[in-house]
């Protein structure tokens, strides 16, 4: 059983090559509601390092070789056990260009002050091209599929992870039993945010499934599909409950 | 060694068992659940769904039953797999009062959250005279074994007594409850009254009407008013929808939040709509709204008479959105009235405390469980 008051958050990122994509931007975000941030930089070629450690409650490693395209579970394993080192409460697994709306800064102490719920789940909102607008068709659906983000930590459970190349999920097995809370909070992921990206990383996705499934998967092939204008939304951010903040001031 | 008792519902999460459902009838599982387990008896439950196993509370499991067909408002098969799996109970729970056809554990209680053919579409789901026969004799025998019938509303207690005389020793009226001592006004601080319609999107809880009201009354008092929409939907689509809809006015707001967070919304509330058309009990969130200190809109429908006094604790009116407009439009222009029912509501709801509710199922579970 986990307390009702005081609980902490360290927040885990891997980052690599993230220099003038929306890592300050991510990094400012999540100061406002986290206590520390955990950063492991996989061998970046660029400034991510430097970036990382300009901000105060951020703690970096860097590794010397790239391991995420080779192994992600690897990958994330060892940011696990990083930031498993800082005492967490709470873990948040969030990436370098993924931002909640501000709804979370005044709610973010109400969801984890509690002793119900062990993990927190969200819904990730895929920007197309933009940070105007989402994509919803197919598999790119927004608003059907909610994922673990925040986990109550628990010093006493063995944790374990998959071993897979890929998609091996943010949090080791044994969190999925966790007892859910599925949030209306939304995540805006900006990942797909620049059009020049997409080929580049539509090919490291093809490869990636040919070598794991023998074929492109139907999602993957959806990234060169240029989506039509009734397949985005227009993101509108969320009215934020500020009120709620209150009730720890 | 502990006692075990099952309890079977239909739908604790979706089928599926990838979406809980956030409803009143749930809370008032898991506060169940929670007082078994004070009284040190082992808890699992049962539902309707496609084989999946989770834990529900900390050492508390929930199984699914690949059953789903339901004959004439009952579950004769889930019912039938749930004995046949349940060998090792020592008593049952029935969690729906329909759940409990055709068998029943020996030492079993079932449940009523409340009057259910009232709903609209009852009618068209036992479209003939021969098929509301075989409900209601289906319906005594569900009502038959259960050593006791636990109510949420003297509605169906007087429902049963005036149909099956015979049925009345097994009723006990245990109201819904409110936990007294967490809900606290706390006083809105802003310029604006905050109205909150605090249930499940469904047109049956009166969400159309309401949407209308709020669309009317923003646009008639834009620096006044504020409606807050709370409550999952029954589809994301839905919920999708509704965002979208909130988000193309400034003083419409929807979300959900889990109970806890409820409390906080709440007390900063100053009128709850509870305008719903059927199915109602003594609805949580109606208590909760009244232990917060709200002036309560309601309907007297299912037991919400049981909760609100027309002109004392709240306004009782016909499920209308012009009614609704008119009753919102009389609280927000009339605040010694709309303070005054407030302070009641909040007087009333320390009668449905926590604690009392307990108290009651403790001693049910008393005379049924030895």
């Amino acid at each position: 059983m986990g307390k009702h008051r005081e609980n902490n958050i360290v927040a885990m990122m891997p980052a690599r090559n993230e220099s003038g994509r929306h890592l300050c931007e991510v990094l400012n975000h999540l100061s406002q509601w986290v206590d520390k941030i955990v950063v492991l930089d996989d061998a970046s070629e660029d400034d991510t390092f430097e970036i990382v450690n300009r901000n105060e409650k951020v703690i970096a490693y860097k590794n010397e070789h790239c391991i995420f395209e080779e192994n992600e579970s690897a990958l994330r394993s060892k940011l696990w056990e990083l930031t498993i080192a800082q005492n967490p409460n709470w873990i948040l697994a969030i990436d370098a260009d993924e931002i909640f709306e501000d709804r979370i800064i005044d709610e973010i102490l109400l969801l984890i002050n509690q002793e119900y719920y062990d993990a927190i789940y969200f819904r990730v909102f895929d920007f197309w091209s933009s940070k105007i607008c989402y994509r919803i068709d197919g598999g790119w659906n927004p608003w059907t599929t909610f994922w673990p983000f925040l986990i109550r930590y628990n010093p006493d459970i063995s944790y374990y992870w998959p071993n897979r190349e890929i998609h091996c999920g943010r949090f080791p097995q044994p969190c999925e039993n966790f007892i859910p809370y599925y949030s209306d909070i939304r995540i805006k992921h900006f990942g797909w945010a620049d059009a020049k990206e997409h080929y580049k990383k539509f090919l490291f996705y093809r490869d990636k499934d040919i070598k794991i499934f023998g074929q492109i998967r139907p999602h993957t092939q959806s990234i060169m599909i240029t989506p039509k204008s009734n397949d985005l939304e227009t993101w509108q951010e969320a009215k934020r409950l500020s009120f709620l903040k209150e009730v720890y001031s | 060694m502990s006692k075990r008792i099952g309890i079977l519902t239909t739908n604790f999460y979706s089928p599926d068992g990838l979406r809980m459902i956030y409803g009143g009838a749930e809370r008032y599982g898991f506060e169940l659940t929670k007082l078994l387990m004070d009284l040190g008896y082992k808890v699992a439950w049962w539902q309707i769904g496609s084989g999946w196993q989770k834990e529900l509370l900390h050492g508390v499991q929930i199984n699914s039953i690949r059953e789903t067909k339901n004959e004439f408002m009952t579950f004769p098969r889930l019912n039938q797999h749930f004995h046949e799996q349940a060998m090792e109970l020592d008593y049952a729970i029935y969690f729906v009062t329909f759940l409990a056809y055709p068998q029943v554990l020996e030492k079993s209680i079932s449940i009523s959250h409340g009057v259910f053919w009232d709903y609209p579409e009852f009618d068209s789901q036992l479209p003939t005279e021969s098929a509301k026969k075989e409900w209601l004799r289906r319906y005594h025998i569900a009502l038959s074994g259960p050593q006791k019938v636990v109510s949420v509303d003297t509605n169906t207690i007087n429902w049963i007594n005036a149909t099956w005389p015979g049925l009345s020793h097994k009723l006990e009226y245990i109201p819904n409850f409110a936990d007294i001592n967490s809900l606290k006004p706390r006083g809105n601080a802003s310029n604006k009254i905050k109205v909150i319609f605090p249930r499940r999107l469904t047109s049956v809880r009166g969400l159309n009407e309401a949407c209308h009201a709020a669309k009317v009354l923003t646009s008639r008092y834009p620096d006044k008013i504020e409606f807050h929409f709370v409550g999952r939907g029954h589809s994301d689509l839905l919920e999708a929808e509704a965002l979208k809809w909130a988000s193309e006015n400034k003083n419409i707001y929807y979300y959900w939040q889990p109970p806890h967070i409820m409390y906080e919304i709440y007390s900063q509330m100053d009128i709850a709509l509870i305008p719903t058309k059927a199915t109602e009990g003594t609805s949580l969130s109606c208590l909760e709204a009244m232990a917060s200190g709200c002036a309560v809109i309601a309907t007297p429908v299912g037991g919400l008479t049981d909760l609100i006094i027309d002109g004392y604790n709240g306004i009782l009116i016909k499920p209308t959105s012009s009614n609704l407009i008119e009753a919102i439009e009389y609280l927000l222009n009339n605040e010694d009235e709309r303070q005054r029912m407030g302070k009641n509501a909040k007087k009333v709801a320390e009668a449905f405390d926590i604690e009392r509710w307990k108290q009651k199922w403790e001693k049910v579970i008393k005379q049924v469980f030895r």
